[in-house]
């Protein structure tokens, strides 16, 4: 809540399912107001279908948000896919392309229709979902990995070149986190795997859910950052 | 939610936490920021000149004095918060030395004295609360250590070695004892609005705000952090909201890693 006593809007992208549905929830339970855009119908206080790749149908979602709640206060992109167990040599341009535009394009066209509400308040907080595998790279799935890396670029460089406002733009790169994207066969669910970690498990949406809060929340002296939650598989 | 400032109430059922150097800036605030959160805190300094019996009132905490490059001071600091309030659950490693000199003037007892408060003091404290954690099954180390452990600052080349080594400490650390269900971060802070301002002032020949003004022009976002920017980082990393957290190091710093464009 505001000190005014007007409840906080939260966007969330991919809010139907995994990491985005916990990140929403999260927002709600701490009182915001929070708006949805995935393929699928979410669970939030305003449930909006669009392709996050698709600039034009971002653009009318967030609208709509802007004319049912008056403000967006924090932008989480959490809509991705993840695709792995592809030699770097078998995947094709349109599973590249496809990764590019829905990850890096989605972030992109999410942060281009909130920014300019964001900067005419002077004030707002962005929160990119990179993963963990960005930052010390991955095989077979190399794409993902691409497209996530970019996120980070894009994100460090947003959070610059709006630095000297009280918008704050930073990532969250969660490690190995227990959600429908990651299939039931996944590498990363495989016991051997575990076991290398630190904490000897997956993360759980809720964890990444509770990162973001804190930077929605009391991130403001960030700038850029990336943290990551990660079960200890970057360290 | 967790990590929110009054969640805790006063009835301190979070476990007990220790804080060093917690006289002023970081640490003061870190340690309000903990006992608001419902922990037990005992507060340490080099030395009780009040300020932290004061603290320790204030928050119904324990003021638990000792200068932590002395070989036996750790183990019994913690010992006697032991048989106090309790085993310690969280440790916010804060204390720390700092002389500005350029690297050929440095002092040899300058240089140890900044290795073996910040960095040697630590790895006794460190080790004298983790016998009590591994028992738990449950425990969180928060290291703050320094941006300039991350990118270097100019004269200050014993601090940065401190600090730098604080981070590789947190990374072993976070590997050694995460299976043990304690959990070991560092928040990595840059120019921040504490006391230490006035001694850099000083040192500069200028004013406080001519300080001020100097350090915002290095900082994208052109703010200084304040002691309750790293406090709500080191709750943040104290909390249940942490709990898949290990190893990293948080830069609560305006995006002072890259020089001003």
């Amino acid at each position: 809540m505001t000190s005014s006593g007007t409840p906080l809007v939260a966007v969330v992208t991919g809010a139907a399912s995994g990491i985005g549905r916990a990140c929403g929830e999260a927002m709600r339970q701490a009182g915001w107001r929070t708006a949805g855009i995935d393929l699928n119908a979410s669970g939030t206080d305003l449930s909006l279908r669009a392709d996050v790749s698709d600039p034009a149908a971002v653009a009318a979602a967030v609208e709509q948000v802007t004319d049912s709640f008056g403000q967006i206060d924090l932008l989480v992109t959490a809509a991705g896919y993840y695709e792995e167990g592809i030699d770097v040599t078998d995947i094709t341009i349109q599973q590249w392309d496809r990764m590019l535009s829905v990850i890096l394009g989605g972030t992109v066209n999410c942060c281009a229709a909130v920014l300019p509400h964001m900067l005419s308040r002077g004030t707002g907080t962005i929160v990119a979902i990179s993963s963990e595998l960005a930052l010390a790279g991955s095989a077979t799935d190399l794409h993902y990995v691409a497209a996530k890396g970019a996120v980070l670029g894009f994100i460090k460089s947003l959070a610059m070149e709006v630095a000297q406002t009280a918008i704050r733009v930073n990532a969250v790169a969660p490690g190995p986190t227990d959600t429908p994207l990651l299939a039931q066969d996944s590498l990363w669910r495989k016991p051997d795997y575990l076991a290398t970690l630190p904490l000897g498990r997956l993360v759980k949406p809720e964890e990444i859910a509770a990162a973001v809060y804190y930077l929605a929340t009391e991130g403001s002296a960030y700038c850029g950052e990336v943290l990551s939650p990660n079960a200890g598989a970057v360290i | 939610m967790a990590g929110q400032a009054d969640s805790g109430g006063r009835d301190k059922q979070r476990g007990v936490a220790l804080v060093t150097g917690a006289a002023q800036g970081v640490g003061r605030a870190t340690a309000l920021r903990l006992a608001a959160d419902g922990f037990s805190v005992a507060v340490n300094d080099i030395a009780d000149d009040g300020r932290i019996t004061e603290l320790a009132e204030q928050i119904g905490g324990l003021a638990v004095p000792a200068d932590i490059a002395d070989p036996g001071s750790g183990p019994a600091m913690v010992e006697a918060i032991a048989s106090t309030l309790g085993p310690v659950h969280v440790l916010v490693a804060n204390a720390a030395a700092m002389a500005m000199s350029p690297f050929l003037e440095a002092d040899p007892d300058q240089w140890w004295r900044q290795i073996d408060v910040n960095l040697s003091g630590h790895f006794r404290v460190i080790q004298a609360v983790i016998p009590a954690m591994r028992a738990m099954g449950h425990g969180r180390i928060v290291i703050i250590s320094s941006g300039w452990g991350v990118i270097g600052h100019p004269n200050a080349t014993a601090y940065a070695a401190s600090k730098a080594g604080l981070i590789a400490l947190t990374k072993g650390l976070g590997r050694e004892l995460g299976p043990h269900g304690i959990l070991t971060n560092a928040i990595a802070p840059s120019f921040i609005d504490t006391e230490q301002l006035r001694v850099d002032a000083d040192d500069a020949g200028i004013s406080l705000d001519e300080m001020r003004q100097r350090y915002r022009e290095l900082i994208p976002v052109r703010q200084l952090a304040s002691p309750d920017d790293i406090a709500a980082a080191a709750a943040f990393l104290a909390g249940p909201g942490s709990s898949g957290v290990i190893g990293q190091v948080l830069q609560p710093s305006g995006g002072v890693t890259r020089t001003r464009a």
